[in-house]
């Protein structure tokens, strides 16, 4: 799969959540994120990962989808546990003795403590990931924006977002199609060809680069741009999804409390 | 006899979980990406902190981006697009054979030699946010730890080392790629201490920063080689075909527009 296949902007945004504000999606998102980094044990996180991969199945996201977005937390979570456990704690759970020579042995100790505490920090990267995962999915890109705008995000920070994102897709397909046609003429069959090959092909995604964005400048000059860019306007948010919203984050507060 | 029995018992049990372990990393690791701190990982006062050191260079960033804007209306656009160019290279799988991984570059040095440093801190910061949204890369609350890693060290990093070999006369290609090196270095290891302050628990902060550091050698030190020689080619690009775009960014002095370098 392509990256931009990948990205969450490919998939419908037609489902149950899409008709919900972009607001009180990020709003519920990043109360129960907090939540989750803040909670002691495993069971509100595991909760609140099931959940949103359950929305995420709703949304008719494909598990290869999902394992390839979890893909990155799952190696640092493995990596994240294996030095908990061997590295930190006190109570000796087991040993692993590794050749090294045929003389010494390497011997590894495990800790209940450690694995303890790995588990624990696995457990808050799936129930955050799953969330941020969900509300990528759940939200078009513009929509988003304008509920960065109505947080009091600057303005010019979202303006470079917007124009980085429009240019993305072209960036990425540009990259590709470089990659490929490089591939195929033996530009990555040694490791100086390679490295030449990969050095040429960012050098031409930056001139690309500087070219777009003086076309893009005159273009949006000739269209009256005068150093700002128009947002979407924020509609007035809905008593019904606030309270939706609320309903959530309480239920989630009590689960946390617990 | 007893105490014999559960030391093996204990013992297959270790060598499971390892095995398991290494097969989980083998699994996963097809695609390890760039040093991105995965959402969850920091506990909210770390998660805090580094935002707070984060903020403030983001601020920077964005108060250059109004000064540049104001003269040339140009800029936002480049800027936004430099941002896109971030994203697309640090997604770019790299084949580290020590590893026998792919893995990818940071290419915050890339704006940071052609534009500022402070401006690739918010293209950074763009991008990650980006990524942490839509790719599942980063994540919200470690967007700050990320920024400060890869947007702050890796573009004050790559940008120091660039500007001090030029002073020292070396060719405009070879400061691109210790460049590139240092700064994917530089963000290497500021990842390695904000991960080990951020999961050691009750632990002592040196030997987990050590062991975390070592974790990512086989992928890093290679990885840094590459992105020293993309940023090298991209430099070297653009000297022979817009050199001057070189002299318009102030990289190079007009009269070597036309030299070699």
């Amino acid at each position: 799969m392509a990256p931009c296949e990948c990205l969450s902007e490919h998939f419908s945004k037609k489902h149950f959540l899409s008709g919900i504000d972009a607001r009180v999606k990020l709003l519920v998102v990043l109360a129960l994120l907090l939540m989750v980094l803040s909670y002691q044990g495993i069971f509100f996180p595991l909760l609140v990962a099931g959940g949103a991969l359950m929305l995420c199945a709703k949304m008719r996201i494909s598990v290869k989808v999902l394992l390839m977005r979890m893909a990155q937390p799952l190696l640092l979570s493995v990596i994240v546990l294996v030095l908990k456990c061997f590295f930190t704690g006190e109570d000796t759970m087991f040993f692993i003795s590794l050749p090294t020579s045929h003389f010494s042995l390497l011997t590894l100790t495990g800790h209940r403590d450690g694995l303890m505490e790995g588990v624990r920090i696995t457990s808050k990267i799936l129930g955050g990931v799953s969330l941020v995962i969900a509300l990528g999915f759940a939200t078009p890109f513009i929509e988003f924006v304008a509920a960065l705008s109505w947080l009091r995000v600057p303005r010019p920070f979202i303006e470079i977002m917007m124009f980085a994102y429009r240019y993305l897709f072209v960036f990425l397909e540009d990259a590709e199609t470089i990659y490929s046609a490089q591939k195929n003429r033996l530009g990555y069959s040694g490791i100086r060809k390679g490295l030449n090959s990969f050095g040429v092909l960012t050098g031409s995604l930056v001139l690309r680069g500087f070219e777009q964005s003086q076309k893009t400048a005159d273009a949006m000059i000739q269209r009256g741009y005068t150093g700002d860019m128009p947002m979407l306007k924020n509609q007035p948010l809905k008593a019904a999804e606030l309270a939706i919203a609320f309903i959530v984050v309480i239920t989630g507060g009590a689960v946390w409390m617990i | 006899m007893k105490n014999q029995k559960s030391k093996i018992k204990n013992q297959n049990c270790g060598i499971f979980i390892f095995l398991l372990t290494a097969y989980c990393l083998l699994l996963t690791a097809g695609e390890a990406h760039a040093m991105h701190i995965s959402e969850g990982i920091l506990p909210l006062n770390w998660a805090a902190l580094w935002f707070a050191v984060a903020i403030p260079f983001v601020a920077l960033g964005l108060r250059k981006l109004k000064i540049l804007s104001a003269q040339d209306l140009s800029i936002k656009p480049l800027v936004g697009l430099m941002a896109a160019i971030v994203f697309v290279v640090s997604l770019m799988p790299i084949p580290v054979p020590t590893a026998g991984t792919c893995s990818h570059p940071g290419g915050t040095a890339i704006p940071a030699i052609l534009i500022s440093p402070t401006i690739s801190i918010l293209v950074t910061g763009v991008a990650l946010l980006i990524q942490a949204l839509f790719f599942a890369h980063g994540g919200l609350s470690t967007w700050g730890a990320d920024v400060v890693s890869m947007g702050v060290v890796g573009s004050f990093a790559g940008y120091g080392v660039f500007r001090l070999l030029r002073k020292f006369n070396a060719g405009l290609a070879v400061s691109a790629f210790f460049a590139g090196i240092i700064s994917d270095w530089a963000i290497y290891l500021t990842t390695s201490v904000e991960l080990a302050a951020g999961i050691r628990g009750d632990s002592p902060f040196w030997p987990l920063f050590s062991k975390i550091a070592i974790a990512f050698v086989p992928t890093q030190l290679p990885l840094g080689i590459v992105e020293g020689a993309m940023t090298a080619g991209m430099v070297n690009l653009l000297f022979k075909r817009r050199a001057d775009l070189l002299v318009k960014l102030g990289v190079i002095k007009p009269e070597h527009a036309g030299g070699a370098i």
